[in-house]
Order: structure tokens, then C-alpha cells, then sequence
């Protein structure tokens, strides 16, 4: 099963060949100073096949199989099927959420609303589907819609009234709690337990279906569909560029605005699809809550290669970042600490990467 | 040059709508008049002012401090902790709680302007580095300060003192007198020191404050130590004010602070603000917080409400900038 | 301005001798020297891009330099930041304006080293110093006023007085006088030549001849990062001056005859267009196929007409006529879809997306038409960006390079690629030389020749003489946002568009 996964991480970050994470750069950097150590330099960046996975990337795939090693070496019975079901459901919704920030943070923007309207998404969907009786189908879209409409309320505050993207989440972060909160009268919200709840459990097999894990299958036609959309399509093209150098782009006669605001559009109907995959893997959601989902988030996309000041993002690092972030949350849970530990080790990996962007770009320039 | 200065700047703007929320929730509610009402309202106020100061001086460099509210538990917590587990002097324990925040307000600093990473991103790895620390070193567990009532509980009287006057007893809310005190003497600092300065100069014009030969990289490592600083004091107030400190929460209090600060006129892009201003705008969001529900509103609107109070703020900064152009 | 004694040798306050630097790709300095005496005024001239700001920025610590040494006052110094620089009296009053505009004047004046009085700060006795200063200096600005509020002017003057309150034996004037007014340039000089009685060492960086032949003693030139030679300039000439900052031919090929027909059709007119203070009244027209010179002085307004013309700054009034028809352009996107291309002057902030490929550049503003459904058509994309690769002979390993790796050259060559892929008939070159190396240049205005012969009509904004003379069929010059003539090549001579670009200083 690991195998499977392997091969499957591997496909996704082997065609996106576009983007180019900051080990990449680095290589760059040097070959343009020193000239005779640039073209050995060269030669490895000219191999095919390393350009097209990309250095970090190799890294970052190779970090998490060794944790993968070392976890289950130290906790007994952690290659088993369950954990791996158990490391799925995690990857799930924190992946669409990472797959979603990663288009507003190649605008050079932010969005750390991410978690907390994820959950409101949930909540306001469960509670509609509990109290008022509205079939599933219908709730799955009002989450999705919910998480669209915070979407386009974030870009567009951003786009087109200018305020500073980390002032609009932080307000979204604000409202999507207030709005769960007040829209549920404060209580947890459970959507249907049992798969088999006739009319209404159905939606878990997104999720799991007979021991299959459902949800990897969707959540990799979902990558593909995203790699496309960042890699192929205008909007894409648009938001890489306008991160990296908005005004080029303004007055190379493109609409910015709209494209900036696509950005968080994206996002926020990934955020909605996030809170369908949470409920279908844990049923079960607090109003109030949600914020340290952001923070898994942004990591997964900082760790992926993704850059803070916008114009780089890979689809294919975020969701090795995913992956990495799950299974070491899985893994210390398994260890029986707490989740506290694992934002201690999450900060600090962080650090590092941001750290080794930063220092990259600091030596090119 | 033609000098245009309204009376009406965004601090007197937020002082009146401070005076008129308290006076509007006051006559709805009658509750809300009662002198043990205003006693509670001050003992939360305090540690989000002070909070909302230390938090001023990154946003005015055009930076954030993220990390603010869960390291006011963290340092809550390992101050408490040293109490309860170690029975350390209470004064003792309450500088450790401040070391510790100046502590990580320093390394906030580092990561900032010696490693040059982006405000936003450090701070939110001190923040989720904090919040696990807080639960490590109490091992989970909720922290208890000392009541008012012990001995070594004698920490709540610099916050709330009781008063005996001819009527009885009587408690007196001194926090208020030590945040207008803590008030004037940051705004002094502001405006009227070096480091203030160059905080200012840092936000408007970093490259400008570098070329005239100021060692910015070390004012701005000490402007997130002030911040730091500002929530190792709120830690004590925090524990004043509730009965135990639960690890593991915190998470969304820097945003309250932060939001303070914006709507009370500090620039979101940097380079302006002030600490009255900042003072202020933090007992607008704190009384919206806390006096929604004597108007029979649900506690939470308060959040959406203060989401809406934010982008407007910043919103009507933007136009007034605009129209300066 | 004889009144130096040129033999002293033992009067040298400051020698550069032998100062190498490059840059990823650019020899920016080739081992120049550079030598200044008390109470002279040195010009230091050259070209855009000959490595003047570069030389300055290893003096003061800004840069390191590779190689060379820097003697000063009789001993070899090496300083890391523009502070010990500063410590030591070099002083640079900066071309780009570094003022914090949060901040008073007097407290911009005496940043990094404030009065204090116990740990306050003493603004009274900065904002009674300024005074001083502004007294001393005979200009008239408020010490309490915020800096962002002031003209550009007077921020430059405030520059000017911060640098003499350092207590400077050395100051480099970086092009002091391109935002000033004339008056203000005469206070300018009255007060370097104070400078100059007190014995104090001036390094004066300018592209104005007249000047240099007004307030300097000596003249050192530049050229492509490299020494050429040092003059007295009461010994020199002009010419002189001209031949070594060139030093070479290219250039002297000036048009003497419009390529268009008198009858070619009006694609482009512009009636009464305003936009701020930059932009007032200005009216002109374009013909098919002509390339239209914008000339002036610096900060002329012709730039900020571009961009009005273009929507990318909102305008206050004004008709735009494309081919006879009136149009409403309000942003680029307006613009470009009427045909409009923009070379802006800032290649690096407003031209190309740098961590992109050329292809990605190429298409940038032809998206749509490289669309196969919702899909982005690579292999179209890819063939039209290596076609454009191919005509425009633009030197890269392929087009997935990132731009950032190419030379201005080519950098250049991938936006103008941008709008041709968009088939713009007509283009807006704004300096479209700048930092640009000679080979590369004249590649550059071949191309341009060639596509105007082949009926796009080009607007060239260019601040080199040389470039608008040899280039132009018809000049617009502009002067402080205002038109102040219009001449055609056959009658254009240097002294004609000087006059008019100067017309309106008082």
C-alpha cells in the first residue's frame, strides 16, 4: 500500500516541471557566481529527470519515507492498514486546504481563514441537514457554496478594495468563527455516523467504501485537475505571474484584479470540498475551532516549495507537504504525545524551509 | 503647502465610539451599569490592552506578531507552573513569565531581522512552537494560579485593589491606573525616543532608516522583543483574571490585540500609529467582546461583528489615503 | 574656474585607485581610478550604466569592491557601511530620494544620530539646528514639516542639508540637480561653492553639460564600467567631454530625412490630456510608421504621459483618437485591446516577470489566443515564442530560460517580443536603451527601424540626445509636463530641443 502511495507521489510531483523549488534556485544562484563549479552545476540541473521532479522535492519525498521508516521501526504495528487509512483521512481535507491556500500564496497573499471557515462550512451544512431535514447532496453543495462565498468576499476585498490579505482573513478567521458559532447556537454539530443510514449516511463512502480509501482516489483526480488548472490554464498562468510581478502583468493589459481574486476563489471552494472530506472522515464538529488547521496548511505548501513572496507554488510539493504533515501527526499520536508536540516540530521544519527560501533568493540577489 | 488637520483623527473617532458603545450597552442593559459589570470589563480589558501595545510595534514596522496569544499562555503557564510544582515565590515565578516572553519575542526578532524571514510566517511558528511548549512543560495539564485569597496570591491587588472606606469595602480597579501609566510611557517611547523613531522608520522607509546608518537589524529584533515583552505582562494579568490557565488554548487573542491596534489608527501597512490609538481601539473590540450579551446578543456575533469593524477600519484608511492623493 | 591649484598634489583628500566589481554577468567596474582634492568640485561623468552610482557605492560601503584600494586623508580605508562612511565624512546625497516620509524634516535630518537629552530625544534642539542649517543654507523649509508632504525639490534640498550637518570632508552630489527647479539649482551651486571655500572635497555626478562647465574644476569620464580620463574643465571643451563619454561612432548617425510619406495616415492622436501635475494639456499626433521622439528633461512628464495614454495612471481629461476613432482607455487592458503596446523604462518592476520563462513572458499579454478550450496550447505558445527567439535574434539556450538569467539586451527583446506576438500597431518604446550594452543597443534601434518600415508607428521616449536625433522622424518635447515644441528631424539640431526643454525653467 505504501508502495502504491509512493508511486502515486511520485507521478504527481514528476510533471510539474514549471515551477522550480527553492533547492533548484539555489543551484541556479551559485552557477550564475562561480562559473566553473556552475557548469558541473549545469549538468546535473540539465538531467531531465531531476528538472522535471525538482531538488526540494526529491528531498521532501525522500524526508517522509524516512519518517515513514522510522516510525513504524520505533511504534510497533504502524505499517498496518489502518494507520495508513487513519494518515488518509488526515491528508484528505488538510490537503484541499493546502491545495487551496497554495493558489492565494502564489499571488504573494495569505489566507489563514482557511481552517476556521472550513469549519464553518461544516457546521452550517450539518446543522441544516440535522434540523431542517435538507438532503445530503444538497448540504455537500451548500458546504462547497459556503466556502465559495468566503472565496470571493476575501479576493475580493483584496483585489478590489486593496486591503492587506492578512487583515481579510484575519476578519474572515473572525466571521467564519462568529457565523458557526452563532448559526449552530454554539452546540458540536454530528453529521451521520453509519455509511449505511439510509439516504443520508452514503456520503462517507467519499471517504472509505468497503476498506478502499474512496477518498485517495478523489483526492488524486482532484491534484490532477489542480496541477492543470495551475500549470495549463490562464488562470494559472496568470496567478504565478501576478505573485511574482503584479504591475508587468497589470500593464501587459490583463485584468490583475480578477485573476488575484480567482485565487481566493479557488481556495475557498477547496475549503468547502475540505469540510465535505473532514466530515466524511471524523463526522463529528466544533464550532470555535479550526485555526491550527491554517497553520498544517501553510505548511505543507512552505514545505513543498511554495513561496511566501508569491510567483512560485508547486502543486505536486504541497501535496508531498500533506503527506508529510499527516504522517507525523499520525506518528506522534502514535507515539502518545500530544498534537502540542507536533506544532513544536511543525514550526520548526517551517523555519527551516522558509529559512533556506530566503537565504537562496538572499544569495541570487 | 497647505496644512489640512482635523480634530477628528481616527484616535478621537475610536475614544468617542469607545464612550458611546459603553454608554449604549449601559442603557440597554441594566446590568451593564452595575460597578461589579465595570470590575469584571476591566480585569479582562487588561491583558488584551496590553497585548494591543506590544503588538503596535511590529505592525508599525510594517511587520506582525502572531505568536502573542498563544504565548500568553505559554508563559502563563510556566510561571504558574513553577508555583505549583516547585512552590516557587510567587514574584519570582511572575519574572519568569515575562523572561519568557521577552525571550521569545527576541527569537521572533531573530528569525524576523537577522534570518529575514517574513513577519507573518515566523511568528506563526512561534505561535504554534509556543502553544505546544505551554503544554509540555505543565504536561497538559491546566495551571491554577494562586487565589487572591492565598498568601502568595498577592499578584491580584496590583490589578484590583481593596479599598476600605467609611461605606465598607470597596474594590478599586488600580490595573486601569498601570495601563494609562504603561500608556503614556510607550507613547513617549514612540515618539520621543530612539527606538521608537527608527521603529517608525523601519515601517515607512526600511531602506531610507538603513542608509543613514541606523543598525536597523538590532532595533528590529527589539521590536519584537516589546512585544514579547508586552505579552510576557499580559500573561500576569491573564492570570489574575481567570481561575486556571488551560494549555493548548490562546490561539485567536492575538487577533483581538491585532485588531485593536488596526482599528485604533495604526497603519496595516506600517509606518503610523499610536499607542493611545492603540489602547482604544482595543476596548472597542473589548467591549463589543464582552457587552454584546447584556444586549441579549449571542456572544459570538461579536466575532463576525469585529470581522466587519476590521476591514472597515482599514477600509476607510485606504479612502483617506486615497483622497490624499 | 581657475581658482584651484591643480599642482598641489599634496591637497588629494581622497584616491581610488584600480576598483574592480562585478555582478552576476556585468563587469561593472574595470579597474577604474579616481582622484579628488580639497576644495575642488570633481565631475564624475558617463553615460547611463558607465558604473558612476556603482564607483560611489563601493566608496561608501554600499557595495564591496573585488579588487583596488581606496586611500583617504593619507590612509588606506575599506568601509562596510554608508554609517562608518558617514563616521569618517563621506557623505552621499542619493539620486533616489531616501527620506522617511513618516517622519519631520528635522527628524529625518538627524536620523541614526538624534540629540538626546537622558533617553529622550531632543526635538527641539534638532528642529533649532535644521534651522540652522536651512538659514546657513538660505532656503526656506518648516523643520516640523512632514517630509512626505514637501515637493520632491525640497525633500532633495533637505537630502543636501542632512549631508552638510554630517560634518562632511567629502560629498558626492548623485545627479542633485534633475528634480530641482532652476532657481533651486542656483541655490544649489551657491551653496557647493561655500562647500568648495571651506575646503571640502565635492564628487558632482550630472548628465547636464552646461553645468559641469558652470560649478566643476575638474571632470573624470566613464565609460562602460571603465576609466577613460580626467580633464581640467577650464582646459576642455564640450566636444572633448562628448568624445570620451562615447568614444565611439555608432551614435553619430543622426536621420536627416523623415522616412514617412507626408501623407501618411494619423493612426494615434492624443487632444488636451491631463493627469496631475505631470501631465498638462498635452496634445500630438502619430503617424503610420513613423517613430515619433519624445524628448526632455528628466522628469519632463513624458513618462507619466506614456502611462496616461497607455491607462495605467488614471487621467484627469483628455480624447484619444485610434485611427480616427475616439476610444476610452481607462486601464492597459483598454489599451492594449485598441493595439497599444508599452516598453516601460523600468524593464525589471514593470516589463517582464523575471522568475518566469520567456514563453510565459512572450504570451503574457496574448494569452487568450493560445487557448485550445480551457487548456493553454504549449506547443502554439511555444513555436510563436521560438519564432519571435529567431527574428529577433535574442541570445538564449531556449525559450524555457527564465528571464532573469538574460542580459538587459535580451530582456529587452523578450517584452518587445510580448507585444509583437500581440501584432500592436502601435508602440510606446520608453527609454528603450536603458542599461542596455552598445552591441545590443544597436541591435535594438535596427529593429525598430525595421518595424517601423514595416507600418507600426512607434512612440521612443529617450533622455539621450543621440538616441532621439538618430532614431526620431518627428520630436515632441515636453517640459515639465507641458509640450513645449514639436520639430521635425530635417530641422532638428541639439541646441533646438535643448532650448525648447528648457523653455519654461525660470
Amino acid at each position: 500500500m505504501n508502495g502504491n502511495v509512493g508511486a502515486l507521489l511520485c507521478c504527481f510531483s514528476g510533471v510539474d516541471g514549471t515551477s522550480r523549488g527553492f533547492f533548484e534556485r539555489k543551484q541556479s544562484a551559485k552557477s550564475n557566481l562561480d562559473p566553473v563549479g556552475g557548469k558541473k552545476l549545469e549538468k546535473i540541473k540539465q538531467n531531465p529527470i531531476i528538472k522535471k521532479l525538482g531538488f526540494n522535492r526529491i528531498i521532501l519525498f525522500l524526508i517522509l519515507l524516512l519518517m515513514y521508516a522510522v516510525f513504524s521501526s520505533v511504534v510497533k504495528g504502524f505499517a498496518s492498514m489502518d494507520r495508513i487509512l487513519s494518515i488518509l483521512n488526515y491528508v484528505y481535507f488538510l490537503g484541499f486546504l493546502a491545495l487551496g491556500v497554495t493558489f492565494v500564496i502564489a499571488t504573494g497573499g495569505i489566507d489563514f481563514s482557511i481552517g476556521p471557515v472550513m469549519f464553518c462550512c461544516a457546521l452550517m451544512a450539518g446543522y441544516t441537514l440535522n434540523n431542517y431535514g435538507m438532503p445530503v447532496i444538497l448540504c455537500i453543495l451548500m458546504s462547497i457554496l459556503i466556502g465559495f462565498l468566503f472565496g470571493m468576499f476575501n479576493g475580493y476585498l483584496v483585489a478590489f478594495v486593496g486591503v492587506p490579505p492578512f487583515i481579510v482573513s484575519m476578519a474572515s478567521m473572525n466571521i467564519a468563527k462568529g457565523l458557526g458559532s452563532v448559526f449552530t447556537k454554539t452546540q458540536s454539530v454530528s453529521w451521520p455516523q453509519a455509511a449505511d443510514e439510509a439516504g443520508k449516511g452514503w456520503y462517507r463512502n467519499l471517504v472509505k467504501y468497503n476498506g478502499i480509501p474512496t477518498g485517495l482516489i478523489l483526492f488524486a483526480i482532484a491534484v490532477v485537475i489542480l496541477f492543470i488548472v495551475m500549470n495549463n490554464t490562464q488562470a494559472g498562468r496568470y496567478i504565478l505571474c501576478l505573485g511574482s510581478n503584479k504591475e508587468a502583468v497589470r500593464l501587459s493589459g490583463v485584468n490583475v484584479k480578477k485573476w488575484q481574486m480567482s485565487a481566493y476563489v479557488i481556495c475557498g471552494l477547496l475549503v468547502g470540498i475540505a469540510a465535505v472530506f473532514f466530515v466524511g472522515a471524523y463526522t463529528t464538529v466544533q464550532p470555535g475551532l479550526g485555526d491550527t488547521y491554517n497553520n498544517e496548511a501553510i505548511a505543507s505548501c512552505v514545505m513543498g516549495g511554495t513561496s511566501m513572496v508569491g510567483g512560485l507554488a508547486s502543486i505536486g510539493g504541497t501535496v508531498i507537504g500533506v503527506f508529510v504533515i499527516s504522517l507525523l501527526q499520525e506518528g506522534i499520536m502514535a507515539l502518545r504525545m500530544t498534537k502540542e508536540v507536533q506544532m513544536i516540530i511543525t514550526g520548526l521544519i517551517v523555519i527551516i524551509f522558509v529559512y533556506a527560501d530566503v537565504s537562496a533568493r538572499r544569495r541570487k540577489n | 503647502m497647505t496644512k489640512k488637520k482635523s480634530i477628528f483623527t481616527q484616535e478621537v473617532i475610536v475614544g468617542i465610539i469607545v464612550i458611546a458603545l459603553y454608554f449604549i450597552f449601559r442603557g440597554i442593559s441594566a446590568d451593564f451599569g452595575k460597578y461589579t459589570t465595570f470590575l469584571t470589563l476591566t480585569d479582562i480589558s487588561y491583558y488584551y490592552v496590553l497585548m494591543a501595545i506590544g503588538v503596535a510595534f511590529p505592525l508599525i514596522t510594517g511587520g506582525v506578531d502572531l505568536s502573542i496569544g498563544t504565548g500568553l499562555i505559554c508563559y502563563a503557564l510556566a510561571g504558574g507552573y513553577l508555583i505549583r510544582a516547585f512552590s516557587w515565590p510567587t514574584g519570582l515565578a511572575i519574572l519568569v513569565s515575562i523572561l519568557f516572553g521577552v525571550a521569545i519575542g527576541l527569537a521572533n526578532g531573530v528569525l524576523v531581522s537577522i534570518m529575514g524571514l517574513p513577519p507573518f510566517l515566523a511568528t506563526l511558528c512561534t505561535c504554534m512552537i509556543t502553544r505546544g511548549l505551554g503544554s509540555v512543560v505543565t504536561g497538559s495539564f491546566a495551571v491554577p494560579w494562586p487565589t487572591a485569597k492565598q498568601d502568595n496570591g498577592w499578584f491580584h491587588a496590583i490589578f484590583k485593589m481593596t479599598i476600605v472606606t467609611a461605606d465598607g469595602k470597596m474594590k478599586f480597579p488600580l490595573g486601569l491606573v498601570w495601563i494609562i501609566l504603561l500608556m503614556l510611557v510607550m507613547q513617549f517611547v514612540l515618539a520621543h525616543t530612539r527606538f521608537g523613531r527608527y521603529t517608525i522608520a523601519i515601517g515607512s522607509n526600511k531602506e531610507a532608516a538603513i542608509l543613514s546608518g541606523i543598525n536597523v537589524k538590532f532595533y528590529h529584533v527589539m521590536v519584537y522583543a516589546v512585544s514579547g515583552l508586552f505579552a510576557g505582562l499580559a500573561s500576569i494579568a491573564y492570570a489574575a483574571y481567570v481561575p486556571t490557565v488551560q494549555p493548548g488554548t490562546g490561539a485567536g487573542m492575538e487577533l483581538d490585540a491585532i485588531g485593536g491596534a488596526i482599528v485604533g489608527g495604526v497603519s496595516a501597512s506600517g509606518g503610523y500609529g499610536t499607542i493611545y490609538g492603540t489602547v482604544l481601539g482595543a476596548y472597542v473590540i473589548m467591549l463589543l467582546k464582552q457587552g454584546l450579551p447584556y444586549i441579549g446578543l449571542n456572544a459570538n456575533m461579536q466575532q463576525i461583528i469585529t470581522g466587519f469593524v476590521l476591514i472597515g477600519a482599514v477600509v476607510i484608511d485606504i479612502i483617506k489615503r486615497r483622497a490624499i492623493r | 574656474m581657475g581658482d584651484v591649484n591643480l599642482n598641489k598634489a599634496d591637497d588629494v583628500i581622497l584616491t581610488m585607485k584600480g576598483i574592480d566589481k562585478s555582478f552576476p554577468g556585468v563587469h561593472a567596474l574595470d579597474h577604474v581610478d579616481l582622484e579628488l582634492r580639497r576644495g575642488e568640485v570633481h565631475a564624475l561623468m558617463g553615460e547611463n550604466g558607465a558604473g558612476k552610482s556603482t564607483l560611489m557605492k563601493v566608496l561608501t560601503g554600499i557595495y564591496t569592491k573585488d579588487s583596488g584600494s581606496i586611500w583617504y586623508e593619507g590612509r588606506e580605508v575599506e568601509f562596510h557601511n554608508t554609517h562608518e562612511a558617514q563616521e569618517a565624512g563621506i557623505v552621499i546625497v542619493h539620486q533616489e530620494l531616501n527620506m522617511v516620509g513618516d517622519l519631520t524634516v528635522a527628524q529625518n535630518i538627524f536620523i541614526g544620530r538624534e540629540f538626546k537629552k537622558g533617553i529622550m530625544i531632543d526635538d527641539k534642539k534638532m528642529i533649532r539646528e535644521s534651522r540652522k542649517l536651512f538659514d546657513e543654507l538660505k532656503i526656506d523649509i518648516d523643520p516640523k514639516a512632514k517630509m512626505s508632504d514637501l515637493t520632491v525639490g525640497k525633500q532633495q534640498m533637505c537630502e543636501i542639508a542632512k549631508a552638510i550637518s554630517h560634518k562632511a570632508k567629502v560629498i558626492i552630489f548623485d545627479e542633485p540637480s534633475a528634480a530641482l527647479t532652476e532657481k533651486e539649482i542656483e541655490d544649489l551651486f551657491s551653496i557647493i561653492r561655500d562647500l568648495r571655500a571651506q575646503n571640502l572635497g565635492i564628487i558632482y555626478i550630472s548628465h547636464r553639460m552646461d553645468e559641469i562647465k558652470v560649478i566643476t574644476d575638474r571632470v573624470t569620464v566613464m565609460r562602460d564600467g571603465a576609466y577613460v580620463g580626467t580633464l581640467i574643465t577650464d582646459q576642455c571643451t564640450k566636444e572633448d567631454i562628448i568624445n570620451m563619454m562615447v568614444g565611439r561612432v555608432i551614435y553619430e548617425d543622426p536621420k536627416t530625412k523623415s522616412a514617412v510619406p507626408a501623407d501618411a495616415p494619423v493612426v494615434l492622436k492624443v487632444e488636451h490630456l491631463n493627469a496631475g501635475k505631470m501631465v498638462q494639456d498635452v496634445s500630438f499626433e502619430l503617424h503610420k510608421g513613423e517613430i515619433l521622439g519624445f524628448s526632455g528633461l528628466m522628469g519632463a512628464g513624458r513618462t507619466e504621459t506614456a502611462r496616461a495614454l497607455f491607462g495605467a495612471d488614471p487621467k484627469q481629461s483628455g480624447d484619444i483618437y485610434i485611427n480616427g476613432e475616439k476610444v476610452e482607455i481607462n486601464s492597459p487592458e483598454d489599451a492594449v485591446k485598441h493595439g497599444i503596446g508599452y516598453l516601460s523604462e523600468d524593464r525589471k518592476r514593470f516589463g517582464i516577470v523575471v522568475q518566469k520563462s520567456i514563453t510565459e513572458n512572450s504570451t503574457l499579454a496574448t494569452l487568450d489566443q493560445y487557448m485550445s478550450g480551457m487548456f493553454i496550447n504549449k506547443a502554439e505558445e511555444r513555436k510563436i515564442t521560438e519564432r519571435y527567439i529567431d527574428e529577433l535574434s535574442t541570445k538564449t539556450p531556449g525559450p524555457d530560460q527564465l528571464v532573469v538569467n538574460l542580459s538587459g539586451g535580451n530582456q529587452q527583446k523578450v517584452v518587445i517580443a510580448k507585444w509583437l506576438v500581440r501584432n500592436c500597431d502601435i508602440l510606446i518604446f520608453d527609454e528603450p536603451t536603458r542599461g542596455i550594452d552598445v552591441g545590443a543597443k544597436n541591435e535594438i534601434y535596427k529593429l525598430m527601424n525595421r518595424l517601423a518600415a514595416e507600418g507600426k508607428s512607434i512612440i521612443m521616449i529617450s533622455s539621450e540626445m543621440t538616441e532621439i536625433l538618430r532614431m526620431s522622424d518627428r520630436i515632441v518635447i515636453m517640459c515639465e509636463g507641458r509640450k513645449t515644441g514639436e520639430i521635425r528631424i530635417e530641422e532638428a539640431t541639439q541646441e533646438a530641443i535643448m532650448d525648447k526643454a528648457t523653455r519654461d525653467i525660470k
